[in-house]
């Protein structure tokens, strides 16, 4: 009764929803963007405000033993360093730079300021450079000033051997991100679903429950509820991040990032494919470490092994760079717990080839498949073993 | 009558452990079957290889004909096992609910409330299924498990637990389950209530049925005593 299935998943999501943990992990990571968003907000507009303070109302007060101002500045010059921090001390100048005699040979110049208790957004020692670099530049022609300011872009041509524009980075952003999800995915997931699996166990209810339903609707239920859940968290991830980039789209590196984005269809499409059926195989992997523990506790120290396995490639991402793919990366592109992620990389990367990605789909596919059967055969015939199931037999 | 559930030679062993040497036997529809024996004898053993749980090591266990497949809809078994249990952090309407929809209730809550109401539980149906007792958690298992008035009813030491009242209440439940057709395998410890409610029952010993047949029937095998003490005598005595 496919029904059945149906009434699974949604008895499995609506129970998700009605517990606070549920949303405390979804919300969680939202609510932290948007706390690093705020923060840096303020800091921005704090920043602001200093500089509108320090052009405005800031009484600078130097002493320039160096000789490197002119004489008709706006500045309060002292004589000494002492009388310049004595001036800090009293109020009568906010700020003090001193320019010791041997500025040229030591680069160093001193930053005097009251400052007390602990506060992060205050007066800018880099104020001197600027006031610094103004005066020089009155010294010099405006072309020598700006190649003696580096205040020039280099744009970045990469050609391909054909002699065709070369964006891999661009075309790489979108794959690397539907790759970033599936690690999310993965992490949010893989716990949860081996929770609702063990729980049956942890409950005495497999018995009851087997004779009402069987383990294959049971377990597909399941699957289905928890991604969907997953799919849930994963908006309330990606929405703030897109609201935050849209806001931000004039901002001068999220602008940067999003002019370098060059949309990939081969890869893109490759990845939300591979990231689909990835899904499975992780599901599959989970449910069958699921049904040969008793507890949620037990299945805790055998899914590490699987998730470590399904990221391993990530550690060899210098390999996966490499336009022509090595032993080790082959290997990981065609073993079943880290296909996945390789696929994955290697498609960002754009070297794996169409025949490389129906080989691996379809290994992903058949793996899913059988790990997805032995679980629901080990879920039946294990479900009123309420030990672990032992691998090895002990002679 | 016809037959519902059918045992031909099973046999089962757990590694070098034979919990069942050879075991044949067959319960009528409509007809309310004790299952008898001491602890470890093989009875839940048998109940969860005639529903799946186990493959048998030879042998076959049929009910209505074939092998017991749930997705098969046209055989409806209630099934209260032994390891009692519920989702715990679930209410109990959400519970019960959620079973009579996957046993296809055309209005689960409506069934579900009734049933509290009966068994003087209506007050705990919005409560999680932890806060209830012991005894309150097996009357809501009773009730998922006769929830969709199930062909067969299997029923594993469903009295365990119940002050006297609840078990009386619990008889008429069974008897009314019974007076509609359904057939009934009940495992219990107490002679008294196979005497009263069953038609037929088996006694197993040692992987083998010692008795089977009508109550009636084992009492005159055994010169007319109690099923009580045929027990005793099967088992030969308390062990001190």
């Amino acid at each position: 009764m496919s029904s059945q299935i149906g009434i699974v998943t949604k008895f499995e999501i609506v129970r998700q929803l009605k517990k606070p943990s549920f949303w405390v992990a979804v919300l969680l990571m939202p609510l932290l963007i948007g706390f690093v968003f705020l923060i840096s907000f303020f800091a921005g507009a704090e920043n602001v405000d200093t500089t509108a303070h320090l052009s405005e109302d800031t009484v600078v007060a130097i002493t320039d033993d160096a000789g490197v101002l002119p004489k008709d500045n706006p500045f309060n010059l002292y004589k000494t360093q002492d009388e310049g921090i004595e001036a800090v001390k009293k109020g009568d100048a906010d700020l003090f730079f001193y320019i010791p005699a041997s500025f040229l040979t030591d680069k160093k110049a001193e930053f005097y300021h009251i400052s007390e208790g602990l506060e992060i957004f205050n007066f800018d020692g880099n104020a001197l450079k600027q006031i610094l670099s103004q005066y020089a530049r009155m010294k010099v022609d405006e072309l020598d000033a700006m190649v003696i300011a580096g205040e020039f872009e280099i744009n970045d041509n990469k050609l391909t051997t054909t002699g065709e524009a070369s964006n891999a980075l661009g075309k790489a952003i979108i794959p690397f991100m539907i790759l970033a999800v599936y690690f999310i995915f993965m992490v949010m997931f893989g716990s949860r679903l081996l929770m609702t699996v063990v729980e049956e166990k942890e409950n005495r209810i497999s018995e009851m429950i087997l004779t009402t339903v069987s383990s294959k609707h049971l377990i597909i239920g399941k699957i289905i509820s928890m991604l969907a859940l997953g799919f849930i968290q994963i908006l309330a991830l990606v929405i703030p991040v897109a609201i935050i980039v849209f806001f931000n789209r004039e901002n001068p590196m999220v602008a940067s990032i999003l002019s370098i984005i060059e949309i990939s269809p081969e890869s893109i499409f490759s990845n939300v494919i591979l990231f689909l059926f990835s899904m499975l195989l992780f599901a599959g992997l989970n449910t069958m470490v699921g049904v040969m523990v008793p507890t949620a506790r037990d299945a805790s120290q055998y899914i590490g092994p699987v998730v470590v396995g399904s990221v391993f490639p990530l550690y060899f991402m210098q390999l996966f760079m490499a336009t022509e793919p090595s032993f080790l990366v082959h290997f990981l592109t065609y073993f079943p717990p880290s296909a996945p992620v390789a696929l994955m990389l290697r498609s960002a990367f754009g070297t794996l080839s169409p025949v490389e990605l129906t080989i691996g789909l379809a290994e992903i596919v058949i793996c899913s498949i059988i790990v997805m059967r032995i679980a629901i055969v080990l879920f039946q015939k294990n479900a009123i073993n309420f030990e672990a199931v032992k691998l090895f037999k002990r002679k | 009558m016809k037959s519902i559930v059918e045992v031909k030679n099973f046999k089962m062993a757990f590694g070098d452990k034979t919990v069942i040497k050879d075991l044949s036997f067959d319960v009528k529809k409509g007809e309310i079957f004790g299952l008898l024996g001491s602890n470890g004898s093989g009875k839940t053993t048998t109940l969860r290889a005639l529903l799946g749980f186990y493959e048998p090591t030879g042998g076959e266990l049929l009910v209505d004909g074939k092998k017991y497949d749930p997705e098969d809809s046209s055989v409806t078994i209630g099934y209260l096992p032994e390891e009692r249990g519920l989702y715990r952090k679930e209410s109990v309407i959400d519970t019960m609910v959620y079973f009579g929809e996957l046993k296809g209730l055309k209005n689960p809550r409506d069934w579900s409330m009734k049933y509290l109401k009966r068994v003087g539980l209506l007050d705990k149906a919005n409560m999680k299924v932890e806060k209830l007792s012991g005894g309150q958690q097996q009357k809501v298992q009773l009730g998922i498990t006769i929830m969709n008035e199930p062909k067969l009813l299997i029923l594993d030491e469903p009295t365990k637990g119940f002050d006297p009242i609840n078990r009386r209440l619990l008889m008429n439940i069974i008897d009314e389950l019974h007076k509609k057709g359904t057939a009934i395998i009940m495992i219990t410890h107490y002679m008294d209530e196979v005497e009263r409610l069953c038609d037929r029952a088996l006694l197993l010993k040692d992987g083998v049925a010692r008795a089977y047949g009508s109550i009636a029937d084992i009492k005159k095998e055994f010169g007319g005593k109690s099923l009580d003490q045929i027990f005793v005598d099967v088992y030969g005595g308390v062990d001190e």
